[in-house]
Parts: structure tokens; sequence; C-alpha cells
């Protein structure tokens, strides 16, 4: 525990911290470029000099381990004067373009030459001048406002591991640049752009639309994928502009997924403005009193056998519960949120279905089974989680399913159940493992012998040692953001309901004859026979085209909502912007249709709703805390086992780009979409 | 206060004799002839300093290009939030331009704030003060119709600026 | 059939053609004379006045009555109707009525009535109803506040422009214009007139003229800093224009009656050669123009009175001098044997 003084300031700290950590211990700020608190030391922008007393130069406080006794001192004229010839350097090869960049106004450059710039400039002489090099449909890049922090290097080849960016020539000539000037064909690109402190990289679907002064600014939670990143939503008027990462050192760290980050297009195409009815087969615009009024005859007058109801993969807790309380009054038990028919019940117990070693505690586990997962597309971020873990060393993994590449190395057992079977038969690799995880994808589980498959991975979990007291490694992957909640508060089958596929199949065959989708779009639509299918949502996707009446909700920025992440996490999203047209809130939709039916919900402002959904499900209550489950479920699930077939397991890896109604409205997720399909031809997969 | 009694008939007398009257009457006569110093309006304008500020316009550069960046500095600083600028990228070449230029000409204050502000030189308010209109729609300013005030007043424009750069 | 014509169709026609001519020109002449007032008051005031319309803006006058004319009559919600469009019709009606006997030089009066001062004092009493309708009709307080000043005020005024016109109708002797006239035709030439012997009752008449047509300094019923437009608040347009016509009218009858009493209307200021060779309809124009030239004048040089300062001149000063001055010239008249 070194001691030091800073600025006449003594801080004691962790050994192994750098001068510039000391400092900000301490409470000082030291201007930088190059140091990012997630990346490894670089130390070449030079803007962090201090003056250590007894070195005879002034020190990059970022590279610099903090010692014993150090008497530093971070305002000194010496040091002023350095950062001054420093920001000097920086802005010789700057362009004054500041009024055309996109990072004008959040600027790290322009700050701190606020702080340090001289003013005007001594430099006569030409700028190095560099053309703008191509990195793919998401970052836009103008090469000339390069400092050469090398950020996004360091962040590409550490965080995201794909190597694609690198820096070519020395000094003032050189030059950030993908292999080939290809495409940056990793998940986690964007977040470069946050990175860079200057205007080189930026976004290029948000090229020039806006400046961040006239952003409003929402804290709102991503649904793209079950890890719940936490999001800032800047929205200007009634348009959301872009999505910026919120940093959440449990959850996301500061990353964000692309797919997260540049969907904002996808909410503003395609969108459910104002309720349609079929007429004559042909949907037509209507009312809200009409289409409402259609809805509650058509559920008042069907038997409710015949009713069923299914969720989607966006949903926010609230509508679900509101929907759920909505048809139990009614006496319908045809519930559920499963969409992809992953075979998860809640009376299984909690722990059958979180990710129950929480996304922070992969850095603590040592060993990790993948099942039937692709990771990296179907949960970025928590991939990037993985990687850290992996750079960290001592951390064996293995993978059953599909051979992918996870930016990590592993040992791959196998493609299918059989392989599971063995290594469940045989599981001494695993042995010294403290702390091993188990990570069941929906690859795995959403198949008909799912549970059997589950019963079995927990099996494993059991027999290696990954649940005890202190421990529980057993991990479900889940890809959408609705299905934690939606299990959490019950969206599952009541007695003698039937399943997603059981309905459907009861529409075909007419047994069925309402079907009621809250923004599910995943499903068949064209094996729903005669159903009267009431779909309400976002987006006029699958569901939209399939229904009989339209009712038009708010994608996730439009609401306030509730989501439980994959690992049991309970977060709340704000509204960022109104929902379009007539469209509503989901939950208030729910309620004006319950108010026609003689079955009014109990609840008129949000607040009302959400003590309902803690009196019903009281660790919803808790905001931001994951509320652990017990692991005991675990040994009976195990015990459960079953038949298992044959097939491989698949996983999300198709998905990553059209996986739901708003990322299959976006052009720019169309535009990744066909620049990855381009490079699988190019290269073919890596299988 | 008690007046004497001289003074009170020397005020009668006064009023009889219409003495104010007849003064304040050849005190009128003597304006009536004077020369007027009244603009003749519409047909002859006083001189105008290079710094007023009037009808705002977007200016060109020689080459035809307009200046306008869309650096949104001007919406910005104004005031009374009389500008709405939306920008983006101009398909042909791929620069930064406004789709968007509006400028309430009803709620602008004339402070010339947007002027000051402008890093190209772009929005200048120009010397022209005469554009009364008959609707209010009509002072919705657009881009179009900033532009072509620009290229209107482009002469004067330039000269004013050239005017008032030495002391800048 | 003949006869018939020249017995019964040919003197109301020749009335009619009288009247019309005698209308014609005072139109045309309030015209140039509404473009000389503003003239003049922008002239004192260093302004150009109007300057547009016409040759240095002579014809401004047509322009606004084009304007008034061609603007939307707009008749207040709450107001009486009938009564809102009678007002400006009784008022400019009369006010051009009494010029019926008004002689611009002898023998030119569409009629020579023998009790001709009484007529004027007749249809002039009956104008405020003109004032009191419209601003009783609009339904508004400014215009219902400006009315009642106004109708006191024109009230008060007539009270001694009453009595001034008995000093001067003693001189004469005679309650016709023309005679009226001709009884200032003396050798003094225009030390004869009315003006010099009745000094101060050419005086008082003068001001109580100005009062009684609303004339600034005395515009008190249509004060804009306190009354919007007093009595004409709610109106536009064409009723406004008639109100307007009805004032200026009015004012050029002061001025003519100014003329006739105490300026010996058309009489030659002597009646030497080149003097009398001009016709006398000249002399009366010229007279009437300077009359109306002060008129003019004061509006630019006197500041507008207060509203109790003006019934106190009205009441305690202008009432008490006239009725004395009364006395004393039916004193001085037959202590004389002046009197004719």
């Amino acid at each position: 525990m070194p001691k030091l003084t800073i600025d006449g300031i003594e801080v004691e700290i962790e050994s192994g911290m750098t001068v510039l950590q000391a400092c900000e211990e301490a409470g000082v700020e030291i201007p930088r470029f190059c140091y990012h608190e997630r990346l490894s030391i670089a130390g070449n922008c030079r803007m962090c000099l201090v003056e250590i007393e007894k070195m005879p130069k002034l020190a990059a406080s970022c590279a610099m381990p903090a010692g014993e006794g150090m008497v530093v001192r971070t305002r000194s004229e010496k040091v002023r004067a350095a950062r001054q010839n420093v920001m000097e350097f920086q802005l010789v090869n700057h362009p004054l373009d500041c009024p055309i960049c996109d990072q004008g106004g959040e600027c790290d450059l322009q700050d701190e030459a606020m702080a340090y710039g001289l003013g005007e400039g001594r430099f006569s002489e030409d700028k190095h001048a560099f053309e703008p090099k191509y990195m793919g449909p998401l970052i836009k890049t103008m090469m000339n406002r390069c400092i050469h922090c090398t950020r996004c290097v360091r962040f590409i080849a550490e965080i995201a591991g794909t190597e694609e960016i690198g820096a070519i020539g020395r000094g003032g000539a050189t030059e950030i640049i993908t292999y080939l000037q290809a495409a940056v064909t990793s998940e986690l690109s964007g977040n470069v752009i946050d990175l860079c402190p200057v205007g080189a990289l930026t976004s290029r679907p948000y090229a020039f639309s806006a400046r961040p002064w006239e952003l409003r600014k929402t804290q709102g939670i991503d649904v793209m994928d079950a890890v719940g990143s936490n999001i800032r939503i800047d929205s200007r008027g009634a348009s959301v502009m872009r999505i910026l990462p919120r940093n959440h050192d449990d959850v996301n760290e500061e990353w964000l997924a692309d797919r997260s980050r540049f969907i904002w297009d996808g909410l503003k195409s395609r969108r459910l403005d104002r309720p349609y009815m079929r007429k004559g087969g042909k949907l037509v615009e209507t009312s809200w009193d009409e289409a409402l009024a259609a809805v509650a005859a058509k559920l008042k007058s069907t038997a409710a056998e015949k009713i069923g109801a299914i969720a989607g993969d966006l949903c926010a807790v609230e509508e679900m519960f509101a929907l759920k309380s909505l048809l139990e009054e009614l006496g319908v038990t045809n519930l559920d949120c499963r969409q992809n028919g992953a075979a998860l019940d809640p009376a299984l117990g909690r722990a059958s279905y979180l990710f129950n070693a929480s996304i922070a505690g992969i850095e603590a586990a040592d060993a990790l089974i993948i099942i039937g997962a692709n990771p990296r597309l179907e949960a970025p971020v928590l991939n990037a989680r993985i990687r850290k873990r992996w750079l960290a060393g001592g951390f064996k993994i293995s993978v059953i399913g599909e051979r992918a590449d996870l930016t990590y190395d592993y040992n791959y057992l196998g493609a299918g159940p059989e392989s599971l079977k063995t290594i469940v038969a045989g599981h001494e690799a695993f042995d010294g493992a403290q702390r091993p995880m188990v990570i069941v994808g929906q690859g795995a589980i959403a198949r008909p012998d799912g549970a059997a498959i589950l019963s079995q991975a927990a099996r494993l979990a059991d027999a290696i040692g990954a649940v005890s007291a202190d421990w529980n490694g057993f991990c479900v992957l889940h890809e959408a953001a609705s299905r934690v909640g939606g299990l959490d508060v019950g969206f599952v089958p009541g007695t003698g309901g039937g399943t997603v596929a059981d309905m459907i199949k009861a529409a075909g065959s007419g047994a069925l004859e309402v079907l009621y989708l809250l923004g599910a779009d995943e499903i068949d639509m064209k094996a729903l026979g005669d159903a009267f299918v009431i779909y309400q949502g976002s987006h006029g996707d699958a569901g939209a085209h399939r229904a009989d009446v339209i009712l038009p909700g708010s994608a996730y920025t439009e609401k306030d909502g509730t989501y439980v992440n994959t690992e049991g996490r309970v977060q709340l999203g704000a509204r960022a912007v109104m929902p379009p047209g007539e469209a509503r809130e989901d939950w208030r939709i729910l309620r004006a249709l319950s108010g026609l039916m003689d079955a009014k919900l109990p609840f008129d402002t949000p607040e009302e709703l959400r003590d309902r959904i803690s009196d019903a499900v009281p660790h919803l209550e808790q905001v931001d805390e994951i509320a652990f489950a017990d692991s005991a479920a675990l040994k009976a699930l195990a015990g459960k086992g079953g038949t298992v077939a044959s097939d491989p397991f698949r996983s999300g890896a198709a998905d990553h780009y059209m996986g739901n109604p708003i990322i299959r409205a976006s052009a720019v997720m169309a535009k990744c979409k066909a620049l990855h399909e381009r490079e699988e031809e190019a290269t073919g997969t890596d299988a | 206060m008690k007046q004497s009694v001289a003074s009170r008939a020397a005020q009668i007398a006064n009023a009889m004799l219409l003495k104010d009257f007849v003064s304040a009457f050849f005190l009128a006569m003597r304006y009536f002839f004077k020369p007027k110093p009244t603009i003749n309006y519409p047909f002859e304008k006083g001189p105008l300093s290079p710094r007023f500020r009037g009808e705002h316009a977007l200016r060109r550069y020689p080459n035809g290009e307009e200046r306008c960046i869309a650096c949104k500095l001007c919406e910005a600083v104004c005031p009374a939030l009389a500008i709405t600028i939306e920008a983006g990228l101009r398909q042909s070449d791929n620069t930064r331009r406004t789709i968007r230029y509006d400028i309430d000409m009803t709620k602008c204050i004339y402070c010339g704030y947007c002027q000051e502000a402008c890093p190209v030189e772009a929005i200048v308010l120009g010397p022209n003060f005469e554009f009364a209109m008959e609707t209010r729609e009509e002072l919705f300013y657009d881009k179009a119709r900033l532009l072509t005030n620009g290229d209107r007043w482009e002469r004067e424009i330039a000269r004013n600026i050239a005017m008032d750069a030495p002391y800048r | 059939m003949l006869e018939f014509f020249w017995t019964w169709i040919w003197p109301p026609l020749l009335i009619a053609i009288h009247s019309l001519a005698v209308l014609v020109v005072l139109l045309v002449l309030l015209a140039f004379l509404l473009y000389a007032d503003r003239k003049i008051w922008a002239a004192v005031q260093l302004r150009r006045g109007p300057n547009v319309v016409g040759p240095w803006g002579v014809f401004q006058s047509f322009a606004d009555m084009l304007k008034f004319v061609f603007k939307e009559v707009v008749i207040p919600a709450g107001s009486n109707k009938g009564i809102y469009i009678l007002a400006p019709m009784v008022t400019a009606v009369l006010a051009m009525s009494s010029w019926a006997v008004i002689p611009a030089a002898e023998g030119w009066a569409v009629a020579n009535l023998n009790v001709g001062i009484l007529y004027i004092f007749a249809i002039s009493s009956l104008e405020v109803y003109g004032i009191i309708l419209g601003g009783w009709a609009s339904n508004n307080k400014y215009a219902f506040l400006g009315a009642l000043r106004s109708a006191a005020q024109m009230v008060s005024y007539e009270v001694s422009i009453g009595f001034i016109i008995v000093t001067v109708l003693l001189c004469a002797g005679s309650l016709n214009l023309t005679e009226i006239v001709l009884a200032q035709k003396s050798s003094y030439g225009l030390l004869g007139w009315y003006w010099l012997p009745l000094f101060p009752m050419f005086v008082m008449f003068f001001i109580s003229g100005l009062a009684e047509t609303n004339r600034p300094p005395f515009d008190l019923p249509e004060a804009e800093s306190e009354l919007v437009a007093g009595f004409m608040t709610e109106y536009g347009s064409t009723p406004y224009l008639l109100f307007m016509l009805g004032e200026y009218v009015a004012i050029l009858l002061m001025s003519a009656m100014t003329t006739i009493l105490f300026l010996g209307g058309w009489l030659p200021p002597l009646d030497i050669a080149p003097f009398n060779w001009l016709p006398g309809v000249f002399w009366f124009l010229l007279k009437f123009c300077a009359v109306f030239f002060m008129f003019a004048m004061v509006k630019a040089f006197v500041p507008r009175y207060r509203y109790d300062q003006l019934m106190r001149l009205g009441w305690k000063v202008f009432l008490p001098i006239s009725l004395a001055m009364v006395v004393i010239v039916a004193g001085v008249l037959v202590g004389f044997g002046w009197a004719p």
C-alpha cells in the first residue's frame, strides 16, 4: 500500500497502480488521450505528463507505476507548459474543422485545447493529409483528425479480439487502417467511435445529423439481446438520434454491441402508428375505439380455452403482466412467452432459467463449458467479458455445439447431445476447477428434447462442481430481452394450457380461435389457420401482416419499462420519445381493453402497475439488483432426465442481424447483414 | 400664494391680447418655412452602417457553392430560438450540409449572434430592411429563400464585410 | 305641358342642381383642404406630410377616400346595428345641409333664407346627435365616454356661440347671411368689418368654433391617449369616412361662418380699383382659406386642453364675457343711436 503526495494531498493506493490512477484517487484530473481504464497502456499521447520530485524529466503519469513516497505535482508551471507544448504538437496536424466534425461539442481534444491550447497556431506549413479509410457501414473515418492514440487498435485487439485495425507507418505518417481497408467485422466495432478522443472515427449512420448539445439524454435499457446493456438514448424532438452505452460495471462495462447501438433507424421505419382492422381480407385503418371494441367483443364471445396469447422477445415486464392479469381474469390458460419453444419452466425453480453466475461472475470463474450457444453473436458484450477472463489466463473453455470463432481459444468437445452425454459421463478434465461454469444456450434447449438437455446440463453442472454453496455456475444464456421477465411473472401455460407449439397447432386445426400476439413475430404465421389474430406491437412485421386487428404499441425507447436480463437483474428503462402517431404504451392499451371487457385491471398509473407487479413478484421491486436463485432447484432439475435426440445443437448465429422486428426494420442492420454474408462467401465459414 | 394686483392684471391683459397665442403662432410659422430634415423615404434612403443588421441571407462562395456547413453554432447561439437546422450528408459529394435551414423572422430579434458565431460567414444579416410581408407564413424563411437573399445582396454584403473587417 | 314643366319640375330640379353644385365644390374643396391641413401640420413639425399620391401628394385625400370605401364594414357584435349605421349618416348629412344657406358671393346661396343664421344654428346643434348615437350604438365604453364628452363640449360652446352671434346680429340688424355681409360694407374697407369692432367676439367665436368642431386643442372626445378614438373607436371603413367628412365639413362651415360674420364675406378689403375687379367669390375663398389656415395652425401649436379646463373656459370665461358683450354692444348701439 504505497503512499504518495499529489499536489499536497496524501493518498494511499493499492500497489500496482499507476501515477495517473493515483491522481484520480486523489481527485486530481489528468488530461489524457491515449490512456483508457479498460485498455492496455500505450503512453503515446504524452498529455498526462506530471512532475515527480527527484526525477530529472516529466513523466507520463499513465505509464509510471506509483511508488512509495513519490511527490507528484500536476499543476506546476513546468507541467502546464509541457502540456501546452504537447497540445501544440497534437494540433500541428489536426485540422481546424470542428464545425463540420461530428465530435464537435463532445471532443476530448476540443476540451483540452480549451484548457491548454495556445489560441493560435505557430505552424505555418501544410498539414499532413490522409485519405479517409473505409471501415464498413458503421464507422466513418476522417483520418486527418487522427492523433494516433491507438485506442481503437487496442480495443479491437484486446476487447473485441478480432485484430482488424492496426497502425502503419511511423511518426507523423502513422495511419490507422483496417487490413486491406476491409470493413470492420467485429460485432463490438461501434465502441471504437466512443473511444476515439477526436473525430477520426465517427458513427456513419449518425453522420452530421445532430449536435450533442441539442440531444435529450435518456437512460434506457437495451433489448436487442438478453444482457440488458445500459444505454443512453439521445433523442431530438420526436426521434431517437443515436444510442450510446452507459457504464455499468456489472453488466456491459462501457461497451455496447453494434446491433444495439445502430438499431435506431429501425425505430423509425415500418412503424405501426395507428390501429388497423382486417375488413374483407384487407387491413384498413381504423380508430382505437373501433379496434378495441372489436377485440373486446371477440374475446368476450370466445370460450376461454379457445383463446391463446404469446408474448414476444422485446416486451417489458409491465405489458406481459398486464396481459397475463387480463387473460387470467377471463380464465385463459394458453399463455406463453417462450416464442422459440425453449424448454424453460419457472416451475423448475428460478435457478433453472437464470445466468446464475452473473455476468460479472464470469471473471471469477476458472473453467467454462458452452453448450449450444455462440455467445459472440447471441450476447456480444457478454462474450467480451468471457474474453476478458480468458485473457487474464487460467481459464479453460470447452464448447459443445457449432464450431465458431468466439475470439478466444477453446477445446471443442462435439456438436450435439452425444458429446454432452460423454462429458457428463467423463468430466475428469474439469475436476481441478473451483468455480466452473456451464453456459446453456438457446440452441440446446429450444428444441423438442430441450427439457432433457437442460436436465443433462444441470447434471453436468452438478457433476463438475459448478453448483456449490458459494458458487452457482449453471448459466442459461438467453437471447430475448423479455424472456426472464416473462418467466418471472409467470407468462407460461397455466393448468391445461398449451405452449407456443401447442397453440400454433391448435390454431391450425381450429381448436384455438383467438390468438393474442404481444409483439410476437418469430412464430410461423402461416400455420395459424383461420384463427382471429390480435397483434399488439410496434413494427409492421410478420405478426402484423397476419393480424386481424392491429393495436399499435410502443418500442422500447418509447415506454418506461422493466426488463430482467439473463442473469436476473431487474432494470428500468426510461421513455426517450413518444410513440409515433396514435400508438400508445402497451400496458395502457391493455388497461383500456380491460375497461371494455368488464374485467377492469386494477391499476391506472405506471406506479400502481409496478406496485401490483412487485406484489405478485416481490424481487422485481429491487431495481438493478440480482435476486439470486436457490440452487437447490438444480438438483431436482438434474434428476429429471429424459430422452434426447441426436441432432446437433444449432446456435442463434443466423439471427444476429435479423433477430427481431426492430432489427429487421433497420436499414443499417441490413447493410451489416449483407456485409457479413459477403464476408462468409469470401472466406468461407470458420467451422 | 397671493398674486400682486399688477401681475394679475398683466396676466389678464396678456390673455385678452392673445400674447402667447400670437407668439406661438409666429414661432410655428418660423418652423413652417424651415427646411425639412425628413428623408423622402421610399425614394431616398438614409445611409446604413456596414454593421447594420437587417434581413438574413445565406452566402455562397464565388464558385457558387453554399458556404453553410451545418455546424449548427448559429442555432445553438440564437437567444430567440428562431433558427432551426437539420443537417445531413449531401449525397453528391458526402459533405456536411443543411437539409433544412429555417429562420422564423417573427421570432428573430436581430441580435446578430448567428453572424458572429458563423465560422464560414455563411449566415449574415444583410443591409435589407424592407421585407415586410402580408402574411405571417411568408416570414418563415427557408433555406432557398435565404440563399436567394444571399445571391441578391451578395455585392452589398461582401462590401460591408470588407469595410468592417479592419475593426474585427 | 311646358308650363307644367316650368312650374312644377324646373324649380326643384334647379334646387337639386344648385345643391349638387355646392356639394361637389364643397367636397372637392374639402379634399384639398384636408390635404392642406396635414401639410401645414407636417410643415410646422418639420415633416414633409403626404407627398406620394399625385404631384406633391395632392391626391392623398382621394386615395384615403378610396381606401376607406373599399374596406370592410365591421359592425361590432354587441352594437345597435341600425343606430350604429345611422349615426355617421346623420353627422355627414347635417353638416352638409348647413351649407345650403352659406353665400359664397352676393346671391350665391342655394337658399337665401331670411333666417339663415338661425337655420345654421339649428342644424349645427343637431350635429351632436350623430356623435351621441354613434358613441352609444357602438356598445363600447370608450366610445360612450367619448360621446358624452363630445356632447357636453358641443352644448357648452353652442351657448357662447349663440351670444356671439347675437352681438353680430345686433350690429347687422338681420338674420339673413347675405345682409349680414352687406351690413359690413363701409368706406373703412377691411377696418369696417366686424372683426375689429367686435374683436373679443371674433376671438371667442374662433375659439368656440374649435371647441364646437372638436378640433385640437379641444379634441377631447377622441383623446387618443385616454379614449382610444372616442366615439369613433368602433368605426371603420365608410361609416368612419362619413364621420370624418361630417367633422371636416363642420370645420369648413365654421371657417365660412367666421368669414361671413366677422371678415366681411365676399367683400374686397378696399373698395378701390384693383381689388374690386376681382369677383367676390375670390375674396370669400381667400378669407375662408385664411381662417382654415388658422384652424390648421392652432392644431399644430396649441397643446390639448384638459377636460375641466375646457369646461371652465366655456362656462366661466366665454359665457359671462359674451353675455356681458351682448349687453355692452346693445347699450353702445342704442346709446349712440347706431342701431340699424
